[in-house]
């Protein structure tokens, strides 16, 4: 039997010594799209960095597997070759380093290759068209000055250049106005095959009626309290976290 | 006293008699008119007559001076190993000679062994040359000039204008503008030892001139049985409305104590804008005084470097306004690896005269080891009511946001480091005038980088 593309199992993740992710456990098969929806604090952006290996939050318990291959002792870099990839939350700037400097050598990295400048052009343009971006805008400095919107596209841009296997999106969908975020949903529908997976971090079920998950899971202080199809979305939408709340509470109590 | 340890063993051969007899030989072997061997030797007299330091100066501090040496010496460059019996034998490739440019001068073995003119410059007017050869054939203009800065700021500028072997006039006249830099390039003989540099650079009234003064050594290599030091005494002087830009960019060889003085005079409505880079020296300090004192001035100095090994870059700063509405701006970046020190003192000084000035500071420090250090000073003397000023200092480690950003894109630490590193150094490098001498910076910010990195 192969094993799954994404699992993420029994993960605890800790922030100075504050434990955030209280054994979450999740599985990615390929062409599927799973959106988390959680209140703030919920530890969303938690689980996200950790996915990616920021440096900043331990993992405490679980493993996380891409391919069936453990990635918790991997590096970021390391991961990000190997196929992992996040749409950042709040990007950030990186002035006097170049978009189209950057862009070249993250995507030789991914590649394993340095790409011939040609095709690199080519790339560049096709996925800059798809996105309706200016050319120039790759010749500004990485993500500074920036407007929220232009970050989030520009965060769909690479995962269209970079091809990963998994993409954890962090609330991309957040600060979009109407055009863009259908723009940026359509960024994300075309890089979506039969090969890759999405975890889809959003707040909003606006953006799951362009992308449309296959399942919607509940994040309340750290942890899933439910799972279901994508009419999940619209109960939220409708009532709110509080039901689930109320619940983790009760259970808190009962414990 | 505690800073008597900071101080050189002991005071080097200074002997009065000894110099004089030198530099009147030296200015009789130039025949130099007689109005310059006297400013030598008032300027020799000036410097006689001060102390090195007391090491209670702010501006002396925080330096090392104990890989400071206390010298001063006519070098007799006939004698380096590179200059057999007093001739030129070979002219090493300077590592910043330029694609294009609208003249240049190139000093080897303490004098001039090339220089080139373009002919619209000529024609135009435009001076460069030996300081000796434009005292001959411009007299009215250097005797004007010299020393036009004000007083020697200390002993090392007092001899600087007194023992140096070559110097070079640049001179732009007025109304004048060029469209490519002149170049001013050094090339240390680093078997001769010391070496006294003396830059006089005006640009008249409406002129624009923009010039790079590159140092390179001849043989880094070469393992020195004593520190060589390189002073440069610089004057900048920029008329009412004229636009005069002074980039200076060196690698010295590794074991010199390089100081430099750079002055520069700002006249009604003109501008200086100073860039620095600095990468080779043991010991690097710089002195930039830029002094405001006409009405809408712009003066701006932007500093670069990279230390590593036991490196000590030091700049010494100072924006000095008295006209009004008068603007000037310090930008300084720099890196530190392995054990390399930096210190930045720089004063933003407004007389009561100098009101509607605006005059800022930033000092940026990235630390990428443990043992590098900066200690960023910002100095604000105020004597006007009406002004605008702001300082900002900053020492740390690069972003771990930043490093995670490109890291998360599949960039692997040590390269995403060097990334961010150049990426922040990238600001001052742009603001130097000429692009083949960024390209060139940036390369040195490479060079400079990876023996570092790699040994972690
Ligand atoms: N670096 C940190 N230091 C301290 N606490 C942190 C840190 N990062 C996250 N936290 C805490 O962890 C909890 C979860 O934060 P997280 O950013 O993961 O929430 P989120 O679900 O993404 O929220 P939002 O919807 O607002 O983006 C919060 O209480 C937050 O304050
Ligand atoms: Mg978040």
């Amino acid at each position: 039997m192969t094993s799954p593309l994404f699992e993420i199992d029994a993960l605890e993740v800790a922030v100075e010594d504050k434990q955030i992710v209280n054994g979450l456990s999740l599985t990615l098969e390929p062409g599927e799209v799973h959106a988390i929806m959680g209140p703030n604090g919920s530890g969303k952006s938690t689980l996200a960095n950790s996915l990616m290996g920021h440096p900043r939050y331990t993992i405490a318990g679980g493993d996380i597997r891409l391919q069936g291959t453990s990635v918790v002792d991997m590096p970021p870099d390391e991961r990000a070759r190997a196929g992992l990839f996040l749409a950042f939350q709040y990007p950030t700037d990186i002035p006097g380093v170049s978009m189209i400097n950057f862009l070249r050598r993250a995507i030789s990295a991914r590649r394993g290759e340095e790409i011939p400048v040609r095709e690199y052009r080519q790339l560049l343009n096709e996925v800059l068209g798809r996105l309706q971006m200016d050319e120039q805008f790759v010749r500004r400095y990485v993500n500074d000055g920036f407007s929220g919107g232009e970050k989030k596209r520009a965060e769909i841009l690479q995962l269209g250049l970079l091809q990963p296997l998994v993409a954890v999106m962090d609330e991309t969908d957040s600060g979009l106005d109407i055009d863009a975020l259908r723009i940026v949903s359509e960024g994300i529908n075309t890089f979506h095959s039969d090969d890759n997976a999405i975890l889809l971090i959003t707040h909003y079920q606006r953006i799951l009626r362009y992308v449309q998950p296959d399942h919607v899971h509940v994040l309340i202080d750290g942890q899933i309290v439910e799972s279901g199809d994508a009419s999940l979305a619209e109960r939220l939408e409708r009532d709110g976290y509080e039901p689930f709340m109320e619940r983790t509470k009760a259970e808190v109590l009962s414990s | 006293m505690t800073t008597a340890t900071l101080d050189a063993p002991s005071e080097s051969d200074i002997k009065p008699d000894d110099l004089r007899a030198e530099v009147e030989a030296l200015s009789r072997s130039k025949s130099e008119p007689d109005w310059l061997l006297a400013f030598r030797l008032a300027s020799l007299e000036q410097a006689l007559g001060m102390e090195w330091w007391t090491g209670q100066e702010e501006s002396w501090r925080r330096t090392p001076r104990d890989r400071l040496p206390r010298r001063a010496r006519v070098t007799d460059f006939r004698a380096s190993v590179h200059n057999a019996n007093g001739r030129v034998t070979r002219v090493p490739q300077h590592a910043f000679t330029p694609h294009a440019h609208s003249g240049l001068i190139h000093k080897y073995h303490g004098d001039i062994v090339a220089t080139d003119i373009a002919e619209q410059a000529e024609a135009d007017g435009i001076i460069v040359k030996p300081l000796s050869e434009a005292a001959l054939e411009h007299p009215e203009l250097v005797q004007q000039w010299l020393g036009a800065v004000g007083q020697p700021l200390d002993r090392y500028d007092a001899f600087g204008r007194a023992i140096w072997t070559q110097g070079v006039f640049i001179y732009a006249p007025r109304g004048v503008v060029l469209d490519e830099s002149l170049f001013y390039l050094v090339t240390q003989d680093t078997a001769a030892g010391d070496h006294w540099h003396y830059t006089l650079v005006v640009a008249e009234r409406e002129s624009q001139l923009s010039l790079i003064d590159a140092g390179d050594a001849d043989d880094r290599r070469a393992d020195l049985d004593e520190s060589p030091l390189i002073h440069a005494s610089v004057e900048l002087i920029a008329e009412d409305g004229a636009q005069l830009q002074f980039a200076s960019v060196q690698r010295w060889h590794r074991q010199t104590a390089a100081l430099s003085t750079t002055r520069g005079r700002v006249g009604r409505d003109a501008s200086i804008r100073v860039t620095t880079a600095a990468f080779g020296a043991d010991l690097d300090k710089q002195r930039i005084d830029l002094d405001l004192s006409q009405n809408g001035g712009f003066a701006e100095i932007r500093g670069l470097f990279v230390g590593d090994g036991k490196q000590h870059i030091e700049h010494v700063t100072r924006q000095h306004h008295k006209g009004v509405g008068a603007t000037s701006d310090l930008l300084i970046r720099g890196v530190l690896t392995d054990e390399s020190q930096a210190v930045q003192y720089g004063l933003i000084r407004i007389e009561p005269e100098g009101q509607k000035t605006s005059a800022h500071q930033t000092m940026r420090n990235l630390l990428l080891d443990d043992g590098a250090g900066a200690d960023p000073i910002p100095m604000l003397e105020i004597e006007a009511d009406d002004v605008k000023c702001s300082h900002a200092a900053a020492v740390g480690p690069v972003d771990p946001d930043q490093l995670f950003y490109l890291q998360a894109r599949g960039i692997p630490p040590k390269v995403a480091e060097r990334m961010v590193v150049r990426g922040f150094l990238a600001e001052i490098a742009d603001g130097v005038p000429d692009e083949h001498m960024r390209e060139v910076i940036d390369e040195l910010v490479e060079i400079q980088l990876e023996p570092a990195r790699s040994n972690s």
